[in-house]
């Protein structure tokens, strides 16, 4: 057992872990109970463990807990109060961009990742900068909807601001 | 002839109504026919979902399955070491514990039992032998890496063809060969058919093995409610109720001491609509340890050990006129169901499904069928979203585009001939099936149009420049949804899934519970039943509580597979809500001191004139006020119903599908240019979900048509065991399609549903690969084979410059 | 699916890092970025004692740019050569492959010194570096040592790298003014290993031109006969195309590759394209 503290949706955050654990079991055990973060392959294909890892976007199932002692981790449970993970939110449910909700999570951070980077993605652009994340439910088409919404909405805020 | 129309009440034919407008006149504007947003999203987008893993059960142990790591052997045995030994369950750890034997009622069935571990012999890699547990799935892994069991090597068949001609060796004791089952559906003279036929084509086609891949893998969590003096079994299942049902004796436990609960479930598709060996093993166990037991199945036992689809080969004769009019078919399918029969399906539902649609749209005089099962040292074949339907559909579309090119027509003219007419409507097919509605023909017109035929047949006259080809691909099918009884006992299933239950009841607030036997797993059941709801209650469907999986909170019913849960559980809801809702006019009535035929229920009241009762009024006096009630009345508020569809063989959703696509004839890639959709299935509960599920449904046909493939190498060793190997349709490779609807309401189901889960997987790989041999044509290149991967491409590009004609 | 046990060390420099992994005389594995040694930790598909954790040292964080080149340390992610926050010594070729390693999550870990030492043919890097003359600065026991690119890469996921060494650093020229590059893969969906890979990288201030070309199962191959076709090449044409397919033809024949006909056609098609982008740049 190895000692690591993390900050963990902004709170502070000290366990004891096995080497070999991942960082997305650490997280979604009982002791931290982000269960948001979901196993879809532990190999790192599918995105459905997506967090955020010194804010950036990462898969947890292949990130080792003990290397990211001292890393701030970021996962859906602390985005609560995130502006633009909530408007995500808003246009995943209004453009159905979800339908078994196991691919959700992982897919709102990418998201948003992809938003804030740039919101002036052609649609081509957004689809290859999310093809990270798998969904086997909607055929993408609610997502790449939601996405570009919230994109459009954003960019049009650029535009004016700027 | 063997066609024959019925003359039934119903007004059968295209309906179409003109908007959604009709729809709010006649359910109201937040009932049937309303785009709503979902009830359920809610706690998804907050990460909230509650799945298998995410249980938490004080002192739960975690198991890890070793599983077989060859094909086929008999075991000598099995060494554990001793200090692991009290962690590790064989077969005779379990005690009293039954294997399953999922068979066909029919004369000619060859039944087998599938244990749930390993009985002495192993037929699949990945066949669970033990169960090692552990506090963390880790260690429990830990455990499994010492165990070490001795076989002796038996053959192993791979080869369905081989294991259809009786060449290769048993795999089940006692059995003559590998062949477990043959179906002949058909009807007709076919040498009459034969003698007539001026064009006769014929085809061996191949769909290769594929997995399911439901994101959420499957999973098991068995404890002893010590209070209720009951097993409690979670599992990631589409049908709570009927795996209680079979489970219960498999463990020597009675149903009222066993309850079976879906928690949320993450995608299922058919691969968790099986009993599977895995919950009785699990559930055995929990029998015997005094703490809760769980399995969560990880991508790579999901990939080689989980039931598996497809897997068929054709060999297809079709006979036609001149004109492309089609005078017999014959048709043979041959289906590598694996090392086992899945309950309740039975290994054969794959092969005597494809028989039996396979003569599609169209009208036939005469058809021969033939559906071979054959065994394989491969894990067992599931149901996965269009069961037999995209494999025939393959089969048939990619006959109806050579016959198209033999006879020098355009494919989606020959299919317009070919098809059943609206004024048909009841129509029996050749094969026995009931269409009840529909305006096939304007399904493929309406496409034709959307995708501009003449435009795509310009734009290719620029084929070969670059080495890029055009090409246009089509794909007509009936999507049969809601089986009734009578399909059921014609398949001779030992279990009839004809109907579905529902409870519906007010609480003592005036709110309304929907408690249902089916399994909600992104199909958007929590929002729709309650649209149902609302249509007859005129309650708010936003406020309706809908709960279901759980043999605890419901009314035993069927579960969710085959396009079945909206119209049955949607029938069901109906029904009761409605029944439910004369009682509350009754009392709603009494206050109003009118008469029930006098009053209507709208926004969470009982209506009478410029006066209403509030809902809460109604349910305070049911419930707590029973003085309040008029006289005779009984307290409460809830009833418990049934709904069957009229027709014993469902409704019948269609659509046609046109695609174009871009062949890269120097990489073998497929880029989809273009997906055009025209739907059918009846009165549309909620567009936004209807589409949603064509969307989806079409992404998964086109991982089947272009890269989803489980190959086995000679040895049984499966090739594909992760997401590197095994390719799944991502943000780039689906299209967003043009979905266009007609809407022909079903005259066999309440207020005209159709279930339509699974049509977008069925038409996508005949339209995909119709698309890929339209465009390649030029170069002589023939594909009849899904995936169509880049490699088959190349090498029938190859095989065309050479002279060699497939 | 979850790793067997493992020890793991987190050094302080790269010296106790070799010396972390000396102590074991095999089963010791540096740990960068993870994002493909993770996952075949979670698959258990070879036994791991020892994991020695490098992506916090520092000094193999570092980026070191002087006139002829940039010396790369080896945990440099491939998200920054794709956000530009290191210098590209390569005239854009390198933050334009960056960017299109597998998904944005795996590029924010993954490092251009972890993929390297890896030596998955089908990987993006290896023939990159190749066709632009990296050389490598490898430390082990024995101290530090540099290798060339063409000395590298021994066969798939096999390299110079002994079993207690570490890749520390990379250089890469500085391409020429007038220099061009071209890189194209074919993959059958974004993100995913490509089948093929090549690089194309015209440098004529230095005289130099290479050509690399990366397939599944097999280690890079120089194309040296392309190369040469490719020197001096001004714009793309059809005799152009013809000699360079048949340079290809007999620089697959020289290298005795019993490669099928479909195989002959991925490659030809990806290093022709290769070719094209770079002149068509």
């Amino acid at each position: 057992m190895m000692k690591i503290s993390l900050t963990l949706n902004g709170k502070p955050v000290t366990v004891d872990v096995e080497p070999r654990t991942s960082l997305a079991d650490l997280l979604r055990s009982p002791g931290c109970g982000c269960t948001s973060i979901h196993l879809g392959c532990e190999h790192g294909v599918c995105g459905a463990c997506t967090i955020l890892i010194d804010g950036r976007i990462a898969r947890s199932c292949i990130a080792l807990a003990v290397a990211c002692d001292g890393a701030e981790v970021t996962t859906l449970e602390g985005l609560g109060e995130d502006e633009l993970t909530t408007q995500l939110k808003d246009a995943f449910h209004c453009n159905h961009g979800l339908q078994c909700g196991f691919c959700t999570p992982g897919m709102l951070i990418s998201a948003r990742e992809v938003v804030a980077r740039n919101p002036q993605l052609s649609e081509e652009e957004l689809r290859t900068a999310m093809s990270g994340n798998i969904c086997r439910c909607t055929g993408y088409t609610g997502i790449v909807a939601a996405v570009s919404a919230v994109a459009a909405s954003r960019a049009s805020s650029c535009t004016s601001e700027s | 002839m063997a066609q024959s129309n019925l003359a039934l009440s119903a007004q059968p034919g295209a309906q179409a109504y003109a908007d959604a407008g009709d729809d709010a006149a006649r359910f109201g504007p937040r009932g049937i026919g309303a785009r709503l947003l979902r009830n359920e999203d809610a706690r998804f987008l907050a990460g909230h979902g509650e799945y298998l893993a995410d249980l938490n059960l004080y002192g739960t142990m975690e198991v890890a399955f070793f599983r077989s790591p060859i094909a086929h052997g008999r075991i000598r045995s099995i060494e554990i070491p001793e200090e692991v030994r009290s962690r590790v369950f064989l077969l005779s750890d379990l005690g009293d514990v039954r294997p399953v034997r999922a068979v066909l009622n029919a004369p000619g069935f060859r039944g087998s039992d599938f244990p749930p571990l390993a009985d002495g012999v192993v037929r699949f890699v990945g066949e669970p032998i033990a169960m090692c547990i552990a506090p963390t799935r880790a260690e429990a892994e830990d455990i499994a890496q010492q165990i070490f069991v001795d076989f002796e090597e038996l053959p192993v068949v791979t080869d369905m063809l081989k294991a259809a001609d009786g060449s290769a060796p048993s795999i089940h004791d006692g059995w003559p060969d590998n062949v477990c089952f043959v179906s002949t559906p058909g009807n007709g003279d076919m040498a009459q058919a034969e003698r007539a036929a001026v064009v006769t084509i014929e085809r061996d086609l191949h769909m290769h093995r594929q997995c399911v891949v439901s994101l959420e893998g499957r999973g098991v969590l068995a404890h002893h409610d010590r209070r209720l003096d009951e097993l409690v079994v979670y599992s990631s299942t589409q049908q709570p109720h009927i795996i209680r049902t079979v489970l219960a004796p498999l463990i020597g436990v009675e149903e009222n001491k066993l309850r079976v609960v879906a928690p949320d479930v993450g995608g299922g598709f058919g691969v968790k609509n099986n009993l599977q060996a895995e919950e009785i093993a699990i559930a055995a166990l929990a029998r015997i340890v005094d703490h809760p037991v769980r399995w969560i199945e990880d991508r790579r036992e999901h990939l080689t050990a989980s039931p598996q689809a497809r897997e068929h080969h054709y060999r297809m004769k079709l006979h036609a006129d001149a004109q492309g009019r089609i005078l017999g078919l014959e048709s043979e399918v041959i289906v590598d169901a694996g090392a086992y029969s899945i309950w309740p399906w039975s290994c054969a539902m794959e092969a005597n499904m494809s028989a039996g649609i396979m003569p599609g749209p169209y009208r036939m005089d005469a058809y021969r069928g033939r559906g071979i099962t054959v065994m394989s040292n491969k894990p067992p074949l599931g149901p996965y979203r269009g069961v037999g339907r995209p494999g025939a559909c393959f089969a048939l579309e990619r006959m109806m585009d050579e016959l198209a090119r033999a006879v020098g027509r355009e494919p989606h003219e020959v299919r317009i001939d070919n098809m059943v007419l609206p004024g048909q409507m009841p129509f029996l097919t050749i094969a026995g099936k009931l269409y009840d509605s529909g305006d096939f023909p304007e399904s493929v017109r309406r496409a034709a149009e959307m995708v501009d035929v003449p435009g795509v047949r310009a734009q290719q006259k620029d084929n070969g420049k670059d080495g890029l080809y055009i090409g246009l691909g089509w794909a007509s099918y009936t999507e049969q949804t809601a089986h009734g009884t009578n399909e059921w006992l014609s398949r001779n299933l030992t279990e009839v899934f004809g109907y579905e239950a529902a409870t519906a009841r007010f609480t003592p607030d005036g709110k309304l519970i929907l408690e249902v036997a089916i399994q909600n797993h992104g199909q958007g059941l929590e929002t729709t039943l309650a649209q149902v709801a609302a249509t007859e209650l005129g309650v708010d469907p936003a406020d309706v509580v809908v709960r279901h999986g759980d043999t605890a909170v419901s009314p035993y019913g069927l579960g969710t597979f085959a396009s079945r849960s909206m119209v049955m559980a949607g029938g069901a809801v109906g029904r009761a809500a409605q029944m439910l809702a004369e009682k509350v006019k009754r009392i709603g009535a009494h206050f109003l001191q009118t008469t029930a035929d006098k009053v209507t229920l709208e926004d969470g009241a009982v209506v009478h004139g410029p006066r209403r009762v509030p809902l809460s009024e109604v349910a305070r006096a049911a419930f707590r006020h029973a003085q309040d009630l008029p006289p005779g009345e009984e307290p409460g508020l809830s009833v418990t119903t049934t709904f069957q569809p009229e027709s014993g063989t469902g409704a019948f959703s269609y659509a046609t599908h046109a695609v174009v696509v871009c062949v890269d004839a120097n990489t073998g890639l497929v880029k989809i240019l273009d997906y055009v959709i025209v739907h059918d299935c009846g009165t549309i509960v909620n567009p936004m979900i209807v589409d949603g599920q064509i969307q989806g449904g079409l992404a998964q046909g086109i991982g089947n048509a272009l890269l989803e493939e489980s190959p086995y190498d000679e040895t049984g060793q499966p090739l594909a065991s992760t997401f590197l190997d095994y390719l799944l349709p991502g943000f780039t490779e689906v299209p967003s399609a043009r979905i266009s609807h007609i809407v022909s309401p079903s005259p066999f189901t309440r207020y005209g549903i159709k279930g339509m889960g699974e049509g977008g997987a069925i038409g996508a790989p005949a339209a995909i690969v119709n698309a890929v041999n339209d465009a390649l044509h030029g170069l002589g290149v023939e594909i009849n084979e899904t995936p169509v991967t880049p490699r088959r491409i190349l090498k029938a590009i190859e095989r065309a410059a050479k002279g060699d004609r497939p | 699916m979850k790793p067997a046990p493992f020890d793991y060390v987190r050094p302080r420099d790269l010296g106790e890092a070799v010396a972390a992994l000396s102590e074991f005389e095999w089963g010791a594995r540096v740990l960068a970025g993870g994002q493909s040694l993770v996952p075949m930790l979670n698959l258990r598909l070879s036994p791991v004692l020892r994991l020695v954790d490098i992506s916090g040292l520092e000094e193999l964080r570092g980026v070191e740019e002087d006139p002829e080149g940039v010396t790369f340390g080896a945990c440099v992610r491939h998200g920054e050569f794709e956000d530009g926050q290191v210098p590209d010594p390569a005239r854009g070729m390198m933050h334009h492959v960056a960017g299109r390693i597998a998904y944005r999550a795996v590029r924010n870990r993954g490092t251009i010194g972890g993929s390297l030492s890896l030596a998955d043919p089908s990987a993006d890097w290896i023939t990159v570096v190749m066709a632009l003359g990296a050389s490598f600065v490898i430390r082990g026991a024995a101290g530090e040592r540099r290798v060339a690119g063409s000395d590298m890469f021994l066969g798939p996921y096999s390299t110079a790298l002994g079993e207690h060494d570490i890749l520390a650093a990379i250089r890469v020229p500085k391409l020429g003014r007038s220099a061009r590059w071209g890189y194209y893969k074919i993959i059958r969906k974004a993100g995913e290993y490509p089948m093929t890979t090549a690089s194309v990288v015209l440098d004529p201030d230095r005289g130099r031109s290479s050509v690399v070309l990366g397939t599944v199962n097999r280690g890079p191959l120089e194309m040296a006969r392309m190369a040469a076709g490719m020197q001096g090449a001004g714009t793309w044409s059809a005799q152009l195309e013809g000699n360079l397919r048949e340079a290809i033809r007999l620089d697959l024949e020289t290298a005795g590759r019993d490669q099928d006909s479909c195989e002959m056609k991925l490659c030809e098609t990806t290093l022709l394209r290769a070719a094209q982008s770079a002149l068509v740049q």
